[in-house]
């Protein structure tokens, strides 16, 4: 870092972050002068399948995931994305967000659903 | 737009010419079974099933006759024609229905192994090693427990594949079918590539390695009987965070059930390192003469309820599992019941790891027929250890004082009491080299407004590095579990990463409870409670100046699950 100078605010914070000697784990690939970090572990029970998954991010983090879950809950209810994850409109549960206009203001009004 | 809307219903019956649609459609359903299936002999379930799966001249129903599971996989698919197909069955007989289905087209104790980890909800690592395609085809949506406790014929993979197709349409698209286009180079061992999709690969493995008929299934079945397991048994388990569990458990036959595979128990075992005391009473049904699914609680407390998922073994001498309770089955304690006869037994100790020049060590020991008047000479610990006193005896339980010489050779010890042997008991080490935290990885979710918790408990454990005195090397010893102090420390994902102020916290007994589930307005963009944290262990070797050691482990905190596919019914 001799030759080089930060010339904007978010070299400056990671400027600031590396000086604080922590460790940064997720969502980095490796390179020096850290090497390449061990794979995250991702706990069974978490579903791979998607980018983000439901569970756990590629990194096997939670920074990446859609965020609150509750915006995307309708996309995933209507479309069937999540299977074994949220209930499915078109067979399972085909009212299951009849309570709720809007997910994000009304998650309390669904329910857990026991196939 | 309208003109482009009458225009396709002008042409419709031409089009309807040119392709004319087949006279009699095959429907799934119809497809003919090229394998021989097994006959249903129940009356039950003709009666419940028949109306939608015939039988056919040989007594063999439509689809059923065509496939093996265990009891949790029955109760799945009759969940489904309840829920989906509009199936009536009142609680009985669907109860029935699974108890004659598992026990016969089940699985063989063989068969039924590898997938335990599924039925005793286990949070372990797993990898397929037999096929990769078909191994990501299914975990892309669950686990691969499910499919190792499927037997088929080949037309009922493809039905079931099928069948998946219908109610999820998308997963052609996430998982089934292969995107992009189809390669045309051949692959580096210089064969033509391999262009199906992945679910017809996925096909083709399983019709091969999980069939319907089998050696194995052909040999239990003929053998199976329900089997005698009435009488004392005796209990050694091991629950994260809690430590090593002994007790017994009384077995008796279920005097109000008409068949010999139901059971009434009578537990009690304690936790070895606190003393605690806990007595249990439960039920349970036996699938297949092997597959133990029961539940038991402490009297009158429902909230006490935990599940039980035991194998037995043939020898019918040993059953070995889970029991666990929690909205997500993640309390548990790993067991192993033997059946206790005349002779002395050992069960185990309540902290196993010795240290070298320790002095008036207490040790008890957990057993069952232990002589009630022992010796010092009765009790043989080997090498290094002597034995000063006996403070107390019980058929039980033997508390010893011993003292370990400073000398001793480091490593495991049998454990020898009046003719009863237990390998390894316990373990002699000079100092703790290193800890480690246990599950290396662990998963808990948001609840407590709408939806349930998912708690993580985690455990630290020594090691020592062993004669060799080099660490991660195969005579490490591993010493058991350790007091430690627990703390968070952030998992930085992000720069400004906050997860640790708002996921949750960490008792002094490494219990993470997660925060609440739901949007929270005091995070920024009004996230979930979710993050990722370390968790760290921090042991201090008492009135050592040395530095202390730490471990971590990585927690990911998440959101709830909406669906929930257990089936904790096979157990009532």
């Amino acid at each position: 870092m001799k030759h080089l100078r930060r010339v904007n605010r978010k070299a400056a914070r990671i400027e600031r972050h590396l000086d604080e000697q922590r460790d940064v784990v997720a969502l980095q690939r490796g390179g020096p002068p850290q090497g390449a970090p061990p794979r995250p572990h991702i706990p069974l029970g978490c579903s791979l399948l998607f980018s983000p998954g439901w569970e756990a991010d590629s990194s096997g983090g939670a920074a990446g995931l859609c965020q609150p879950v509750e915006r995307d809950l309708f996309d995933c209810h209507l479309g069937c994305f999540w299977p074994a994850q949220v209930p499915d409109q078109l067979n399972h549960s085909p009212d299951w967000t009849s309570k709720c206009a809007a997910a994000q203001k009304d998650w309390r009004k669904i329910d857990l659903i026991f196939p | 737009m309208r003109l482009l809307a009458s225009l396709a219903l002008a042409l419709l019956p031409l089009l309807a010419q040119q392709s004319p649609p087949p006279a009699n459609p095959e429907k799934d359903s119809d497809k003919k079974e090229a394998e021989d299936g097994f006959p249903v002999t129940s009356d039950l379930v003709k009666k419940s099933c028949g109306p939608c799966h015939p039988a056919d001249e040989k007594g063999r129903l439509s689809r059923i006759s065509f496939r093996r599971t265990t009891p949790e996989g029955w109760q799945q698919t009759i969940k489904r024609m309840v829920s989906l197909v509009g199936v009536k069955l009142d609680p009985e007989e669907a109860r029935q229905t699974v108890r004659y289905l598992a026990n016969h087209h089940g699985l063989a104790p063989e068969e039924a192994k590898p997938g335990m980890f599924e039925v005793e909800r286990r949070m372990i690592d797993y990898k397929y090693p037999a096929d990769n395609d078909t191994e990501q085809t299914c975990i892309k949506c669950h686990s691969f427990g499910r499919v190792l406790l499927q037997r088929r014929t080949r037309t009922e993979w493809e039905l079931l594949l099928a069948m998946h197709r219908g109610y999820y349409p998308l997963i052609d698209f996430q998982a089934f079918r292969r995107t992009g286009p189809p390669q045309t180079e051949p692959g580096p061992d210089g064969r033509p590539p391999d262009n199906r999709h992945p679910m017809d690969k996925a096909i083709a493995h399983l019709s091969s390695a999980f069939p319907l008929r089998t050696a194995e299934w052909s040999s239990w079945s003929a053998n199976v009987r329900p089997p005698k397991l009435e009488g004392r048994w005796m209990l050694s388990g091991h629950q994260t965070g809690k430590g090593p569990v002994y007790g017994e458990v009384e077995i008796h036959r279920n005097p109000s059930a008409r068949d010999g595979d139901e059971f009434v128990t009578s537990i009690r075992y304690l936790y070895a390192r606190t003393g605690q005391n806990v007595r249990r009473t439960g039920k349970a049904i036996l699938y297949t003469g092997f597959q133990w699914r029961g539940r038991s609680m402490e009297a009158g407390a429902g909230q006490t309820a935990m599940r039980e998922v035991m194998f037995l073994e043939r020898n019918q001498r040993e059953m070995s599992g889970r029991w666990f309770s929690g909205a997500y089955d993640e309390t548990g304690i790993d067991v192993r019941l033997e059946r206790a006869g005349k002779d002395a037994m050992i069960l185990g100790l309540d902290r196993n790891a010795l240290q070298t020049g320790a002095r008036d060590r207490e040790v008890s020991i957990y057993g069952a027929n232990l002589p009630l008047k022992p010796q010092p000479s009765d009790v043989d610990f080997g090498p290094g250890v002597t034995l000063k006193r006996i403070t107390q005896a019980s058929e039980n339980r033997i508390t010893v004082l011993a003292d370990v010489a400073a000398d001793a050779k480091i490593g495991p010890r049998d454990l020898v009491i009046a003719g009863a042997l237990k390998a390894n008991a316990a373990v002699v080490f000079d100092k703790v080299d290193a800890i480690k935290v246990r599950p290396p990885s662990g998963m808990a979710r948001n609840g407590g407004n709408r939806f349930p918790k998912m708690y993580q408990q985690f455990e630290a454990v020594g090691y020592s590095n062993g004669p060799d005195g080099k660490p991660d090397t195969k005579d490490d010893l591993e010493l058991g579990m350790l007091d430690v102090a627990w703390s968070v420390e952030e998992y930085t994902a992000t720069f400004g990463d906050d997860d640790k102020e708002f996921a949750g916290s960490l008792d002094a007994e490494g219990l993470f409870t997660p925060a609440g589930d739901g949007p929270n307005p005091s995070r920024s963009g009004n996230r979930n409670n979710v993050g990722d944290l370390w968790i760290v262990a921090t042991y201090t070797t008492a009135g050592s100046n040395s530095k202390p050691l730490r471990a971590r482990a990585h927690l990911l905190v998440t959101v709830p699950l909406y669906i929930r596919f257990e089936q904790p019914e096979v157990s009532q």
